[in-house]
């Protein structure tokens, strides 16, 4: 029998499209999940994958990834790595755990629902692999941390977290269920694919896969490659889902669900990679600073999908750029302050070595930022850790649920008027961290109201007792999971 | 005596805080509130009274706080007054 070309079966088989008879289009692919009207349905056929796979080849393809990367894991969990790894970088996986792999099996649903409600059958075919896809990037980084249960019992945080009102796993909860859990498949082809993945994530899981490997993590390097292969495949949906959309008229849309979504990316990314890479990556192993990391990667990255679709940079790119220069020290002095209330063990990361190089990459940093650390590092040498700990809580963003930062000194980007930005809606004020926050908010209020910060839930009642301890408890810490000081302050005594 | 949250922040300092007043508290009183979080902690300390600003107005320390503040949860910045 003649073995067939691809090409020649390929657009056949993932043809799953048909006239309906019996139901609307409209009833079939309800605007709400699908959010695919403005565009008519013979424009959707149109949708064209860049990189086609058949099943057969997905499956051989994920039997070999998960035997590789398991049979490493094995091998590896017997072995004392982990014990040997920096603590700092400990702090890295057991924070990426936590945060990310309950989002990677939320993002089955997000898949799930592009697969269905997907105007395009090449489209849904594409999706239902990305389904697989993330189920298998949740069940791979819960086992994972699972294996290191013996040696730190907080890998349980990877199932935890999001079962929690912890804060961390609050803002990452919001922030993934407005990109996928609670949006419809045109938003999430922008919003997840287009924007996070393709853009931050992808990029983000090339560099963190090779730093693992570099501090001798092999275990972590393989689990982060095996994954970022398959977010390089779905990730492509977002491109002929943006082509659709301008190709119709629709460039306008589509460019604001990116901007939406490119300002909320940054926010997270910023928490989680900014604070890695500048502060918990050990020194010897950091190839570069998280500014240039945004500067090489993402914003070229960002650079030739806009120019490729004739989109526009977000409105606020500028003040996006000056947030390089400060907003992930800011994030990072306050987490390190508040470490009790994290399920990692945060890093200060300012021994002289460390402050130099943080001088070297962001000249004015002993400044801006080095003076507060000043006055920490005198208290922890004069023994008062005490003063140390926070007795409040910050005031959480109402879009991105972080503590609302300021530039404190850094020219630019500096914010000039002290007050927070706020918005009333309904009776309510809501706080904001930055004008791109406070946009997102106002643009459609009524998907955004109604959620209450952490802030909101101490000043309304819901933590008891609203003090420290109380807050602890209802973030789900109890006292061996809060998060202590990743080098038991040993930067502080170095001179 | 009511309590009485604000929404804080200390000049120098990096973060906005959520602090507890009472409506009964003397700006002064308020401005040691907010201090308590920030000076020897994140700001360091000086010789200098706290005062608070509410706005573009100045506060006079012996004023009760509640009297100014007629928004829920205000906003004040607390600064040292060299």
């Amino acid at each position: 029998m003649p073995k067939l070309s691809r090409s020649d079966w390929y657009d056949l088989s993932r043809d799953t499209n048909w006239t309906f008879r019996y139901v609307s289009e409209d009833d079939v692919f309800p605007e709400d999940l699908s959010g695919s009207h403005r565009v008519a349905t013979d424009g959707w056929l149109k949708w064209d994958e860049p990189y086609k796979v058949s099943y057969r080849e997905y499956v051989h393809n994920q039997v070999t990834k998960d035997t590789t990367t398991y049979s490493l894991k094995n091998a590896i969990s017997r072995s004392k790595v982990f014990d040997q790894l920096d603590p700092g970088w400990k702090s890295v996986i057991l924070a990426h755990y936590g945060a990310i792999t309950m989002p990677e099996y939320l993002a089955s649903i997000g898949e799930a629902r592009m697969g269905r409600f997907g105007r395009s059958a090449a489209w849904r075919n594409t999706a239902t692999f990305g389904a697989l896809d993330e189920v298998r990037h949740g069940q791979i980084q819960a086992f994972f941390p699972y294996g290191l249960l013996e040696k730190e019992p907080r890998g349980d945080w990877a199932l935890k977290a999001f079962h929690t009102n912890n804060w961390i796993a609050i803002a990452v909860r919001s922030l993934f269920d407005d990109m996928f859990v609670a949006n419809d498949a045109v938003s999430i082809a922008l919003q997840l694919t287009f924007t996070l993945e393709t853009g931050f994530t992808n990029l983000q899981f090339l560099g963190m896969a090779a730093d693992a490997i570099d501090v001798g993590d092999l275990e972590f390097g393989a689990l982060i490659s095996s994954i970022q292969t398959d977010e390089a495949r779905h990730a492509q949906q977002g491109e002929p889902t943006i082509k659709v959309l301008i190709e119709n008229g629709h460039q306008e849309y589509g460019q604001f669900l990116i901007d939406h979504m490119f300002w909320r990316s940054w926010r997270a990314f910023a928490l989680l990679t900014g604070l890695s890479m500048d502060y918990y990556t050990p020194l010897e192993s950091r190839k570069m600073s998280f500014k240039e990391f945004i500067q090489d990667w993402v914003i070229k990255q960002f650079t030739e999908q806009f120019r490729d679709y004739g989109l526009d940079f977000p409105w606020y790119w500028d003040e996006f750029v000056k947030e390089l220069d400060w907003y992930h020290h800011a994030i990072h002095t306050i987490i390190w302050n508040y470490r009790p209330t994290v399920w990692w063990n945060p890093d200060a990361g300012v021994s002289p070595a460390e402050r130099e190089w943080l001088e070297e990459k962001y000249p004015g940093w002993n400044r801006t930022f080095g003076r507060h650390w000043d006055v920490i590092t005198e208290n922890v040498r004069n023994g008062d850790l005490i003063a140390t700990y926070p007795a409040t809580l910050p005031v959480a963003c109402n879009i991105c649920q972080l503590p609302i930062v300021r530039a404190a000194g850094v020219l630019t980007g500096a914010h000039t008027d002290p007050a927070p930005l706020t918005f009333v809606y309904e009776g309510r004020t809501y706080h904001f961290c930055s004008a791109p926050c406070k946009w997102i908010f106002t643009q459609r209020p009524d998907r955004f109201k109604g959620h209450k910060s952490i802030t909101d839930r101490l000043l309304t009642g819901d933590i008891n007792p609203p003090d420290v301890g109380g807050i602890l408890a209802y973030m789900g810490l109890s006292e061996p999971e809060q998060g202590v000081d990743a080098d038991n302050y040993a930067w502080a005594e170095e001179t | 005596m009511a309590p009485l949250p604000i929404t804080a922040t200390f000049a120098g300092d990096i973060v906005t805080l959520a602090v507890l007043a009472d409506d009964q508290d003397t700006a002064a009183q308020v401005a040691d509130k907010i201090a308590f979080h920030v000076v020897g902690k994140r700001v360091a300390a000086r010789n200098a009274p706290v005062k608070l600003r509410l706005g573009e107005q100045v506060l006079d320390p012996d004023q009760v706080f509640g009297t100014y503040a007629a928004d829920s949860l205000p906003h004040v910045e607390a600064f040292f007054d060299e």
